[in-house]
């Protein structure tokens, strides 16, 4: 089991960052999620960065999905480095950011 | 508390002291609202303050729960200035560790208030005076090294104290119809930036996730195929407009958007991150029209909008002045216009319509739905319903809160 992303089906609604960190600590903070909105407002690109491993992550970018190494300098999005942040464990077999993806951008396929 | 931070910080710009007060929620709705307390708060601390505010379920994963407000003292109309928070920016306001914050007094310098992590510091900032809100946003955000800090920013129209100036949240306006970039520049200030790390703990996290994405797997098929800007709106249903539109975005935790990016300067089918700066985010509704109505085209209009943003001014005012000192508007005349904002004061002052302050037929039901945190425009979209709404509460903050209070 995996979750897909289709970049462009998303809203930047923000809630599977806040969904994330509320299967893992129990609060609604982005802060410790292992799913994050990149943005930048002025050219109104967005996509979302997920954790996958160690240093491995999956690019949802407007112009493609990739997967890849996040650079050790690199702060990532936002105020908590990449680095910082747990691993995806796709919530033990029921993701949150797919259950309340409003767009259906993030699924589950196998 | 659940999902408050407990704090109301209180800071005096002329002496750059922050003072904490324990903040204690009400036990009704009516009690709970932002709009109620940001009230009690000016009586205590000062009509003359500008008081910041979330609401109870700003944050929540209740659909929509994105809004914050601001309030400034009274207008020519005799009431409290009021401006939505719409976007991230009253998330983040909860997040930076304050329910409120009260900005008293006025600060001896140029400065901006940087909040965050249940700090608040005013930063000098006299370079900034002279850059527009674009601008000043990138440098607040630079400044402190992180591109997500949401910022309200004033522009020259702000600075000048007009009435018909507007606070612009994160390069965008349409939130500030009622003059709050007015206060920003009464009391010097260019920007009021904030940033937090906060945690908010629920009653009940999973009863409340369950519940909220029923309700909107709900409101996602009661709603169908969304629009963007069009879904809200028949003056964005049009030819020019779709043309040039980007993509549709939304605020926190809002499932059916209204903000429909329009690129102007690069091919707006280019998803790639070229040009910085291509394009404007529509949501204000009644500047559009307006601009329509004077006979702007779509990318004109776009244009027009984005230049009222970075000097902080009301567009649907500004192009109505534009209208008067011209036959046939161009983006000439709106320059002529915005360069002058002493100039334009001596117009007639009115105010210009409401942008989310249209979302109902009525200011009651429109002041409870913000009051609680949520936004109205998405909420009269789907149909606002109190008991519904209310249902959320146990889950949310431990105890039952009767739909009737409110």
């Amino acid at each position: 089991m995996r979750l897909k992303i289709d970049p462009l089906k998303c809203v930047r609604c923000g809630l599977c960052e806040v969904a994330c960190s509320l299967n893992r600590d129990s609060v609604l903070t982005p802060m410790t999620s292992s799913i994050m909105l990149h943005v930048d407002d002025k050219a109104n690109y967005f996509g979302l960065v997920l954790k996958t491993g160690g240093s491995s992550v999956v690019l949802a970018r407007p112009e493609g999905t990739s997967s890849g190494q996040q650079a050790g300098s690199s702060g990532g999005p936002g105020a908590k480095p990449i680095l910082l942040r747990e691993v995806c464990d796709l919530c033990e077999g029921s993701p949150r950011c797919a259950l309340i993806c409003p767009t259906l951008c993030i699924t589950v396929v196998d | 508390m659940y999902l408050r931070n407990g704090k109301i910080g209180i800071f005096d710009l002329a002496s750059k002291e922050l003072v904490e007060e324990e903040f204690v929620e009400g036990s009704s709705w009516k009690r709970m609202s932002t709009i109620s307390i940001a009230d009690d708060l000016a009586s205590k601390h000062g009509e003359d303050s500008l008081i910041l505010g979330t609401g109870v379920l700003t944050g929540s994963f209740v659909p929509s729960s994105c809004a914050g407000i601001a309030r400034g003292p009274s207008g020519s109309d005799g009431l409290p200035r009021l401006m939505p928070i719409m976007g991230f920016a009253g998330f983040e306001l909860k997040l930076s560790g304050f329910d409120f914050i009260v900005v008293k007094g006025v600060s001896e310098r140029p400065g901006y208030l940087w909040v965050r992590d249940g700090m608040i510091d005013l930063v000098s900032a006299e370079g900034l005076r002279h850059l527009d809100s674009w601008a000043r946003t990138d440098k607040v955000r630079a400044d402190q090294g992180d591109s997500k800090i949401q910022v309200i920013a004033g522009g020259a129209w702000c600075d000048s104290k007009h009435p018909q100036s507007q606070a612009i949240i994160d390069y965008w306006g349409g939130d500030d119809k009622s003059g709050i970039g007015a206060e920003l520049g009464k009391k010097n200030l260019v920007a009021i930036a904030f940033r937090g790390m906060g945690e908010l703990e629920l009653a009940e996290p999973e009863g409340h996730f369950e519940d909220a994405i029923l309700m909107m797997r709900e409101h996602v098929v009661k709603l169908g195929a969304n629009h963007g800007l069009a879904s809200y709106s028949e003056v964005a249903d049009r030819g020019d407009f779709k043309k040039l539109l980007h993509r549709n975005v939304g605020c926190y935790g809002c499932p059916f958007p209204c903000r429909s990016y329009l690129k102007i300067s690069e091919d707006p089918k280019e998803l790639r991150l070229v040009a910085k700066e291509p394009g404007y985010l529509h949501y204000d509704i009644p500047a559009l029209r307006k601009a329509f109505e004077v006979g702007l085209d779509a990318k004109d209009a776009t244009v027009a909008l984005m230049k009222c943003a970075k000097a902080g001014a009301e567009a649907h005012s500004v192009l109505k002045w534009a209208s008067e000192i011209s036959s046939k508007v161009t983006l000439a005349s709106v320059d002529e216009v915005l360069a002058d904002p002493a100039d334009a004061k001596r117009s007639r002052i009115e105010h210009p319509p409401g942008n989310f302050e249209s979302s109902f037929g009525d200011t009651e039901t429109y002041r409870t739905c913000l009051g609680m945190g949520l936004c109205p425009r998405y909420w009269a979209k789907v149909g606002f319903d109190m008991p519904e709404v209310s249902l959320f509460a146990k889950d949310l903050v431990g105890r039952t809160v009767p739909a009737r209070d409110a």
